[in-house]
């Protein structure tokens, strides 16, 4: 079954790809043009926009800034949702539902009403906006993708082993520190270098609740809404590189970590796991 | 009696065995009360408020709701929201279906690789995404100069850029990636034996859809559906880089009221009765699955 013949759905499929990666290919060439045009043709090889942005003392504040935030975000999240993923794999009772209705619904609710609520909330408490208030929100944001992931690898794992150790004598802590652990890190690893690539990249909320700092994508949004600068081709390139090597990481570390739990992604879709 | 006081220690045990993990759940429960339910009520009490200008105060009033209501300019941008939310999802959905497909059935060894590819590409900057198509549809542009060279065109195109279509085209590019993932997803109980059961009992390729792939695929397809319509129809970025004049959407507008005119309560009311609106498209389409009997098609595979 596997290979059957379908024009129809590879073109559609080669199409796409075209459509996904085109246009971002053509922000990376035009970072390395000589002029500051942003027409074709293009006009000669140059790395001077790389070299006036990071000349740029405010461009390097916004990484520094966003590096810091997604870092925190990222390592509460690996916390907060472990313990999370945790208790709605391995509890089963009826009010497992509305804990986890309430754990993923954030993901449903846009960003505008999420940013708003959260200005209102910190006007009203009377809470200085800061990068604190930023790592909150970011924070509400990516827990919902985080458990995605982290539930799924916990679901995926054979519970023989954690009863094993429980009838050994083990408490739940020894537990989920010995054997547990052991088989879903990479895979956990990998979910929060993704929390920390999408705070990293965060800018509908960040908007409403940054207050005087910047962050990089607020760096980029005020540059694109100054004029037309070349050198946001640059500070582009370097932002989808920094995310996606850090998606290749985290890709990669799920591989191995599907490896170690003795399951395969080549043969079983994502989501066929978590039935 | 011993045995007995040992069983209902045993069921109790166990009982506790079954309630005691959701104890890990309490920090993760306690920031989201904070910090997503509790906002959340108190910018739903903003819309019963009067406006102060960048304050509120009493007394409560629907004031606000009856001016979201009777705008006409709300009504524009509504109808503007709509369209963008209902073409965004409608083309990801379709197009995600077959690329789902190829990567279930039809791919090989390149599955892996175009696997990583597209979930690669969700981690795209948003924002990068915006100004690419920008780039892209501009006056000189990608497409305006292929199709002056081609000498298909004298004058460039100028509906591309700064429209409600290239609003549509950069949303598609940004949730693309979501939908593929998700109905691949789905993909999970349509096993192969089912389909080359369907073949061997003469179902063709047309029919083959039609009678297998999506119905099964009818409710990841929805969920995915209402998750693009939500998120696009409510975006405000996309349309003040890319939307032009008839690419404003309700988004936008509520984002003005907030922050540049200081109207609270009119923001609040107009972000809940666009949640309203979200939720009816959700319902409507819920009853419909329902109707077809389409909502719940479980095989095992």
């Amino acid at each position: 079954m596997q290979g059957r013949r379908a024009p129809v759905p590879t073109a559609i499929t080669i199409a796409a790809l075209l459509f996904l990666f085109v246009p971002l290919a053509i922000v990376v060439l035009f970072s390395f043009n000589s002029t500051g045009s942003l027409t074709f043709p293009f006009a000669g090889f140059s790395t001077r926009w790389y070299h006036q942005i990071i000349e740029s003392v405010a461009f390097r504040d916004a990484v520094v800034n966003s590096a810091f935030v997604g870092a925190v975000v990222a390592l509460s999240t690996l916390v907060l949702g472990t313990l999370a993923a945790y208790g709605l794999t391995r509890a089963s009772t009826r009010l497992r539902t509305p804990i986890a209705v309430l754990l993923f619904l954030p993901l449903t609710l846009p960003g505008l009403f999420l940013g708003l609520s959260l200005l209102v909330l910190f006007s009203r408490v009377e809470v200085n906006l800061s990068l604190g208030t930023v790592m909150i929100a970011h924070m509400v944001y990516v827990l919902p993708y985080y458990l995605l992931i982290a539930v799924a690898a916990l679901q995926r794992l054979d519970p023989a082993l954690e009863e094993a150790g429980a009838d050994l004598g083990a408490n739940a802590w020894l537990v989920f520190r010995r054997v547990t652990l052991p088989q879903v890190w990479p895979v956990l690893l990998a979910a929060a270098l993704l929390a920390f690539a999408l705070s990293f990249d965060e800018f509908i909320i960040t908007f409403f609740v940054i207050g005087p700092d910047s962050t990089l994508p607020l760096f980029i949004f005020s540059t694109l809404r100054r004029t037309v600068d070349p050198s946001v081709n640059a500070i582009s390139s370097l932002l989808l590189v920094i995310t996606l090597a850090l998606f290749a990481i985290a890709f990669v570390l799920t591989l191995r970590g599907s490896r170690t739990s003795g399951l395969s992604i080549e043969t079983e879709p994502i989501g066929s796991a978590a039935r | 009696m011993a045995s007995l006081a040992e069983a209902t220690t045993r069921t109790e045990a166990a009982e506790r065995r079954r309630v005691r993990p959701l104890i890990a759940t309490l920090p993760a429960v306690a920031w989201l009360l904070a910090f997503f339910a509790t906002p959340l009520v108190i910018f739903a009490v903003y819309s019963l408020l009067t406006n102060e200008l960048y304050a509120v105060g009493t007394p409560f009033t629907l004031d606000a709701y009856r001016d979201a209501l009777t705008s006409t300019l709300n009504r524009t941008l509504a109808r503007n929201s709509l369209e963008v939310g209902l073409s965004t999802a409608a083309v990801t959905v379709m197009a995600g279906l077959p690329i789902a497909y190829w990567l279930r059935f039809v791919a090989r060894r390149s599955r892996i690789a175009v696997l990583f590819l597209i979930a690669a590409s969700m981690f795209a900057s948003y924002l990068v995404r915006i100004y690419a198509w920008r780039t892209v549809l501009g006056s000189r542009g990608l497409v305006n100069s292929a199709l002056d060279r081609a000498g298909l065109i004298d004058q460039p195109l100028g509906f591309l850029l700064y429209s409600r279509f290239a609003v549509i085209v950069a949303l598609v590019h940004i949730f693309l990636p979501y939908v593929v993932l998700v109905l691949y997803a789905g993909m999970g109980p349509l096993g192969e034996g089912l389909l080359e059961a369907a073949q061997d009992l003469g179902a063709k390729s047309s029919l083959l859809w039609r009678r297998v792939i999506i119905p099964i695929m009818a409710a990841p397809a929805f969920s995915a559906f209402v998750f693009v319509f939500i998120l696009s129809a409510a975006d405000y970025v996309t349309p003040q880089f890319l939307g032009g004049k008839d690419g404003v959407t309700l988004g936008v507008q509520i984002q003005q009221n907030f922050v540049g005119v200081g109207n609270w309560p009119l923001a609040s009311a107009t972000s809940f009765l666009m949640l309203l609106a979200f939720v009816a498209v959700f319902a409507v389409g819920s009853f419909i699955l329902r109707r077809l009997k389409l909502n719940d098609i479980r095989l095992s595979s």
